[in-house]
């Protein structure tokens, strides 16, 4: 059976990189721009793991994660930003928040270590 | 089938075919032979039949001579007269059946001679007899007393009829030994043939054979390419994946990079008082949009300027001996609401309020960021 992976961004290379990466890597993923949109997927179609941007056009990525933990609270989610967080703030801040954190300029490979840590291979 | 074993398959055909015809032709001439020898045998046989007959039809009439010399019947003479007539006709038939044959030829024309002498003796022993009775024949029977003609006829029919039979003898051997030559021809040639095909079904079986070899290690072969190929095509798509994951992960390195590239502009750009980004020689690398905004000047035409040139401190009094921009970068410290005026392209002096931030790259200044505020016109005390 193969993990159902959302991803929520608002850059269509973005989201078109990293689903190719996902489904390339045995990955089911659902890529969408708006937070409404990963709501209403994530309602019908349970993700094993949620990948969202911090600035989305319609809402603030951790406000959605907030959102969607009420109605996925045994989804990890992941924050992939380009906005680059001091350590202190990640450690102190976001990790409370979500599952994990990842800056956009860090590798796809240490992505995927991440995506298969939380959801599995 | 290879051309070779082609070749071989086709010439053993042929030879076979050769085997056949000249065991045909040989039995068709000795068949001619045979038949030929048949018709020599039956020929021998009717000789020696007339020769016999001749000889009895001869005895008939001499005795049939010598009972109407006794007798004087009429029905003797007659005998007589029809054995003569049959030795005459046997004589004929002798004569034909002969006249191709030299050596019986001249004997049957001997036997003739005597023969016919014989009959003319008794035609005139029956005309003598018929003419003047008994007596008148008396002296002629009594010169043929022991009959030596008759003897002499005899003996000439029975060399006849022993060289007749000495040559029966020697053709039935010659037949025998050319039915046995046809026994041996057609045998050795159907054994002939029959070891011509065998060589040809084993030559045939002995392609197939090789045939079926070559199939399987054919059929080997193309198992071992498949595999290759398979093997190959496996390491083609995983190197395929790992060039399109290469590929993917430049792609996100430049998204990434352009991404924080752009995010780091939009947040200069979006300032609205002026940035100015100098060298640590104090030349302009950089203004943000609020600079051209207010100074009238493009950004290209004050980029690799002197900071100096449209900005400078104004201090609360007299104006500073030494730029004190220079200074605070060389020493690493900021420089806060300092008065300064920007002149703009026009040549007026806009008052502002001027921070200085030294730009520190591993620990090094490498430049610095300076911050302009206008100062509203109530400040300043103009209208």
């Amino acid at each position: 059976m193969q993990k159902h992976i959302l991803i929520v961004d608002d850059e269509p290379s973005i989201r078109e990189v990293l689903e190719s990466f996902l489904t390339q890597s045995g990955y089911r993923v659902t890529a969408v721009s708006t937070a409404h949109e990963a709501e209403s997927v994530a309602s019908r179609d349970v993700p094993n793991l949620v990948i969202t941007d911090l600035q989305l056009e319609d809402s603030d990525g951790l406000e959605m994660i907030d959102r969607l933990k009420t109605l996925l609270p045994d989804t990890p989610m992941m924050l992939l930003t380009g906005v680059l967080f001091d350590p202190k703030v990640v450690r102190n801040v976001l990790n409370k928040k979500v599952s994990c954190y990842v800056d956009k300029l860090a590798p796809l490979s240490r992505i995927m270590e991440e995506v298969e840590r939380l959801a599995g291979k | 089938m290879n051309d070779k074993t082609t070749r071989r398959v086709l010439i053993l055909f042929l030879l076979i075919i050769a085997v056949f015809v000249a065991v045909a032709v040989l039995s068709v001439r000795n068949i001619n032979r045979s038949v030929a020898a048949s018709d020599w045998v039956n020929h021998t046989h009717a000789v020696i039949l007339e020769t016999e007959g001749l000889r009895s039809a001869l005895y008939v009439g001499d005795g049939a001579s010598h009972a109407y010399v006794v007798t004087g019947d009429a029905r003797d003479k007659r005998s007589c007269v029809e054995a003569l007539s049959d030795v005459d006709e046997h004589l004929q038939i002798l004569a034909a059946l002969t006249r191709t044959e030299p050596s019986q030829k001249e004997q049957v024309a001997r036997i003739a001679v005597l023969v016919n002498r014989r009959s003319d003796f008794i035609r005139g022993v029956v005309a003598a007899r018929q003419a003047a009775g008994p007596e008148a024949v008396r002296s002629m029977l009594a010169e043929d007393a022991g009959q030596p003609a008759l003897k002499g006829i005899q003996g000439a029919v029975d060399k006849l009829k022993d060289d007749e039979l000495g040559l029966l003898t020697e053709r039935d051997t010659a037949s025998f030994l050319q039915a046995q030559t046809v026994r041996w021809t057609v045998w050795t040639g159907v054994t002939l043939d029959f070891l011509l095909l065998a060589g040809t079904g084993w030559l045939v079986s002995d392609d197939i054979a090789a045939r079926r070899r070559a199939a399987a290690v054919l059929t080997e072969a193309n198992e071992r390419l498949e595999a290759k190929v398979l093997e190959r095509t496996a390491e083609l798509a995983s190197a395929n994946g790992l060039l399109t994951t290469e590929n993917l992960e430049r792609r996100w390195a430049n998204q990434g990079l352009e991404h924080q590239l752009r995010y780091n502009q939009l947040i200069i750009n979006s300032i609205n008082d002026l940035v100015f980004v100098i060298t640590k020689a104090t030349n302009i690398s950089r203004v943000n949009p609020a600079v051209v905004r207010l100074t009238g000047h493009e950004t290209h035409e004050l980029i690799h300027v002197p900071f100096s040139s449209i900005a400078r401190i104004t201090g609360e009094g007299a104006p500073a001996m030494i730029d004190p921009i220079p200074q605070a970068m060389n020493a690493g410290h900021d420089l806060r609401e300092q008065r300064a005026v920007i002149v703009d392209k026009l040549g007026r002096e806009i008052p502002v309020r001027m921070a200085l931030f030294p730009l520190r790259d591993r620990d090094k200044v490498v430049g610095g960021v300076v911050i302009l505020q206008v100062v509203p016109s109530a400040e300043t005390g103009k209208t």
